[in-house]
């Protein structure tokens, strides 16, 4: 969350002479991170991001704090000014004035003052000026206030028109399951239940505690007694009610950390102090405090040998103490034990010995660390990942002319198979599924790109999600690629190369599927295993093809066993062959290995009409073969061609 | 005058066989070819001839001029590339079909290569993960308020009785404790990379990203150790002059928790429109809060450690004169845009 701090307010609260340019570099440094600084309107404003655990840094007086225990560690004199009240009050269990029933549970304290004899009017020049430069637009004197001391102390303030409560009696509870409220801005809302709300002595809800008040006790113009209401509420009931309404304020924003419960009385204090000056009224004694179980201080042990450990440095006892002192925290040194008194405004904050060492750290300035590498063992790095495989296969492709692509795992319902997971609150329609294939996201991808007329090939690895029966689900691993306008022996030739890279020898079985056209779909098998896919599909006749990496991974030879080359040349010759239609070439090029163990490679040269012309290799081990012993093995698979594929020799 | 063309070619001929320089042959393509050359003076005289004989006549000149064109141009790279066979080296070449490693892939190598240097381990757990790992063990039980930042995607499906709902994993982080539970007893150096999910999209933000997840676990790890790997990282994938800084932050399952700033690669940290006072944000750290480490089964008294995670596409888009505008590109399968890395 951001906070705007206007400079000329931060002074009121810290003197120092410290340029704005400084304050943002060192606070930046050493707590909440400086995003911006703006010049405007003669003064500068620091946007400051405040993280979720230090919202007692979220006004300008919780900044000012900061600061004075920050810009001295750079030299810089700096001193936090305390809030000066002017006139003091009585905090009582009980006043004349109003009737309150509490729930504890849902506001550990409770604080309201009754203002007499308020004027409504525009408030004072600088108030209007601050409320300005925080981002906010002046309304009132009695609204300005409350958002004045917001962003003063980080503390929420809200106010009723007194003569709107009923009876002058409340009771603060939690709303049941449908009721009703109409909000400040007119909306209203049905409430979920648990929600905490204040009904007025005649039944009625006048506020959505901690969001919103409620329209029928909001001030107006014509206001004449306020009711200066300052609390704190529980975190999780305002958690709950903003994410149910899906509306929140700042206020909420604020309560929904968890505030400083000692933070009221300084709040309360303030309220009083501004309504008198700015509205003219006249603030009751006495304040009503329901305050059941009042801040008892925290203490923590740890030692200076503790945080050096953790720190990577040497440091003294003195330095630790006064580092957090300056932070606010109470210091009992006892020989090397340091116990530390957490103040209220830190408490949700400062839970184990680890949040001293930050306290420290920060203050004693990273920047002021050693930076150094690790020693010690080295942790055993064999493990079964599939790293360097998948890169392995990657460059392989890349080497092939193939371009990676990175597509969303979220798609839609017509990509997936029907037990495919499903998202409860997908961004939309098209990424509503976990994929149970990459099919679907290459088409795609491959459809992008349908202005390129010549031949690309795209290719991913990434899972795809298999839905178990109360488990994750199974994701496996997958690298798929498609080919746009190759031929079928182009795209098959780069998928054998591939393979052939990877030293896995395999069988093709011709097998029709789903999205492939009929006839065009081969797989690769491993011991009658299939290891992946190739074919053409029916969408635009892309070739698409399918591994799953821990299956190739389990086949692939990451060398071959050494073949002494042969000493002798081979023979080599190529023979035309016509064979009838419809003859699958596999089948034939089986058939003339089956000849002879001399024939050593087979490759398809050429095919013109029903013409098919191969280059055979014979090779002998050690001998060079004669003309004859050549003959004699093309006459043997001759033989086997003609009786099994009806083939004649051109 | 079919003759007095014959010769003016035969002459030009046997005078380029003598002329011995290029300058002596651009002078014989002045005497023939020039404006007012031997060639054209006989064009002018063509007007005089009759029709038919008109177009026979002019159409000899034409060759002759085109091969006396020719024959000058063959003399005068002779003269000027001598006599040795002739061959140009110019010639555009012959590509082969390249293929191309996504950014985001050669981002991983990069990456995993400069961890596993220092002894880190590359691991990768469950995309779909529960939300246990992803948050609860991680100190943000149910209805944290920390675990808004996380824009969480749900999955549709039976909560788990021990582990709760099914979640898109939305960090790395999600790996600490399945990498604790994995080794049991420390040291631990892993280097987590692996696809995260969370509901953003815009500009610099996509639905699916990656990250990277440093985790180290060993006795006596301090915050200087932390600084020390920040260091080597930033300078080895950014450049030896870049620098590192930690400031506070506040994460549920680190503490101390820091934001992790680069010295700005533009401006050299002095401050400039890119960075924010001479520096980059680069990604969030801390020291592992002890309960994390005895969720993951690792006794925080004997043990500590730290750990960081930052986006794949962050720190690429981070790259020095790379200038990719919008995170989402690196998500389009535009070959325009992946052939280009």
């Amino acid at each position: 969350m951001n906070t705007l701090i206007p400079d000329s307010w931060l002074k009121e609260y810290l003197k120092t002479q410290a340029k704005p340019s400084q304050i943002a570099k060192f606070l930046s440094l050493c707590g909440p991170s400086v995003e911006k600084v703006i010049k405007e309107n003669g003064d500068f404003v620091y946007n400051i991001e405040v993280t979720t655990n230090r919202v007692d840094s979220i006004g300008v007086y919780g900044i000012a704090r900061e600061l004075a225990a920050i810009l001295p560690q750079f030299g810089i004199s700096a001193h936090f000014v305390e809030l000066k009240i002017n006139k003091d009050a009585i905090f009582s269990k009980k006043v004349k004035y109003l009737d309150a029933l509490v729930d504890q549970d849902l506001c550990p304290r409770f604080a309201a003052c009754l203002i007499k004899n308020v004027k409504i009017k525009p408030s004072s020049a600088t108030i209007q000026k601050r409320i300005k430069l925080v981002g906010l637009r002046p309304i009132n004197n009695v609204v300005d206030i409350s958002n004045y001391i917001m962003h003063e102390l980080g503390q929420p303030v809200h106010t009723f028109d007194y003569d709107k409560i009923s009876s002058h009696k409340m009771i603060l509870r939690k709303s049941k399951k449908g009721e009703k409220i109409t909000t400040l801005d007119s909306k209203m809302h049905t409430l979920g239940g648990g929600d905490i709300v204040i009904e007025d002595g005649a039944g009625r809800l006048i506020d959505l505690a901690g969001i919103m008040g409620g329209q029928n006790s909001a001030v107006s113009d014509k206001t004449k007694n306020v009711l200066l209401f300052v609390q704190t509420y529980n975190p999780v009931n305002i958690r709950k009610t903003f994410t149910s309404l899906s509306q929140t304020t700042e206020a909420a924003i604020l309560f929904e950390k968890g505030l400083d419960p000692e933070l009221v009385r300084l709040g309360t204090l303030r309220g009083i102090d501004l309504m008198e000056e700015l509205t003219e009224g006249t603030a009751e004694k006495e304040v009503l405090d329901l305050y059941p179980e009042p801040y008892k201080p925290k203490t923590l042990r740890i030692t200076v040998s503790f945080i050096e450990k953790k720190l990577g440095i040497s440091l003294k006892q003195n330095q630790v103490v006064k580092i957090l002192e300056t932070l606010g925290f109470g210091i009992r040194v006892n020989q090397d034990n340091l116990y530390i008194q957490v103040p209220s405004f830190r408490v949700r904050d400062i839970e184990i010995p680890e949040d001293i060492v930050e306290e420290v750290a920060r203050l004693y300035g990273y920047h002021n660390l050693p930076s150094k590498l690790m020693a010690g063992e080295l942790p055993d790095s064999l493990s079964d990942f599939t790293f360097a495989f998948e890169i392995k296969l990657k460059r392989i492709l890349k080497e092939l002319g193939a371009n990676e692509i990175y597509t969303n795992s979220l798609v839609p319902k017509e990509f997936v198979s029907s037990n495919a997971l499903k998202l409860k609150n997908p961004l939309g329609s098209d990424s509503e599924y976990l994929r149970t294939s990459l099919k679907f996201s290459l088409i795609q991808a491959a459809d992008d790109n349908k202005g390129i007329k010549i031949p690309f090939h795209l290719f991913e690895a990434a899972n795809v999600y298999l839905p178990q029966a109360r488990q994750l689900p199974k994701e496996i691993m997958t690298l798929s690629g498609i080919f746009s306008n190759h031929s079928y022996r182009e795209a098959k030739g780069v998928i054998e190369a591939f393979l052939e890279e990877l030293n896995i020898s395999y069988k093709i079985q011709v097998e029709d599927a789903k999205d492939f056209l009929p006839n065009q779909r081969v797989l690769f098998n491993i011991n009658n295993t299939k290891i992946g896919e190739f074919g053409v599909l029916e969408q635009k006749k892309y070739i698409y093809y399918e591994f799953e990496i821990e299956k190739l991974k389990r086949v692939y030879k990451p060398y071959n066993t050494f073949k002494p080359m042969a000493k002798v040349p081979a023979q080599i010759e190529d023979i035309t062959l016509i064979l009838p239609e419809r003859t699958k070439l596999e089948s034939v090029i089986q058939s003339i290995k089956q000849a002879s163990k001399l024939v050593s490679l087979i490759e398809l040269k050429d095919i013109y009409e029903s013409s098919y012309t191969f280059t055979i290799h014979y090779q002998h081990p050690t001998k060079t073969l004669t003309d004859k012993e050549v003959e004699e093995i093309r006459r043997t698979y001759v033989g086997y061609l003609k009786h099994k594929h009806c083939a004649s020799l051109k | 005058m079919r003759e007095e063309i014959q010769n003016i070619r035969n002459e030009a001929l046997a005078q380029l066989i003598e002329a011995k320089t290029a300058d002596e042959v651009e002078r014989l393509r002045i005497i023939y070819l020039g404006r007012n050359g031997k060639v054209n003076k006989l064009t002018k005289k063509l007007k005089s001839l009759k029709t038919q004989e008109k177009k026979e006549v002019g159409s000899l000149l034409n060759d002759t001029k085109d091969t006396l064109i020719f024959q000058i141009g063959k003399r005068k790279n002779q003269l000027k590339y001598g006599v040795r066979q002739w061959f140009d080296p110019t010639i555009p070449g012959k590509k082969p079909v390249i293929g191309h490693l996504h950014l985001i892939t050669q981002a991983i190598e990069e990456i995993s290569s400069i961890f596993e240097k220092i002894g880190f381990t590359r691991v990768r757990y469950p995309e779909v993960e529960w939300d246990y790992y992803a948050f609860e063990s991680l100190n943000m039980p149910k209805d944290h308020p920390a675990r808004d930042v996380w824009e969480t995607f749900f999955v549709d499906s039976k909560k788990d009785k021990k582990y709760g709902q099914m979640v898109l994993t939305p960090h790395t982080s999600s790996g600490q404790i399945r990498e604790m539970e994995r080794i049991k007893n420390p040291p631990i150096r892993m280097i987590n990379i692996a696809k995260c999910f969370r509901r953003e999209l815009d500009a610099s933000h996509t639905p699916m990203f990656h990250q990277f997840e440093g985790l180290v676990i060993d006795k006596d790890i301090s915050i200087a150790h932390l600084k020390g790997t920040l260091d080597y990282f930033a300078k080895n994938y950014f450049g030896p002059e870049r620098k590192t800084r930690l400031r506070p932050f506040h994460f549920q399952f680190t503490e101390p928790s820091f934001e992790v700033d680069i010295s700005c690669g533009i401006c050299k940290a002095k401050g400039c429109k890119v960075c924010k006072e001479g520096w980059l944000e680069l990604g969030g750290a801390g020291m592992v809060y002890p309960s994390v480490l005895k969720n993951g089964g690792i006794d925080p008294q004997k043990y500590t450690g730290f750990a960081f995670g930052w986006g794949v596409e962050r720190v690429v888009m981070m790259k020095p004169g790379l200038n990719i505008p919008d995170l989402r590109l690196l998500y389009s399968s535009d070959l325009r845009f992946l052939r280009q890395f």
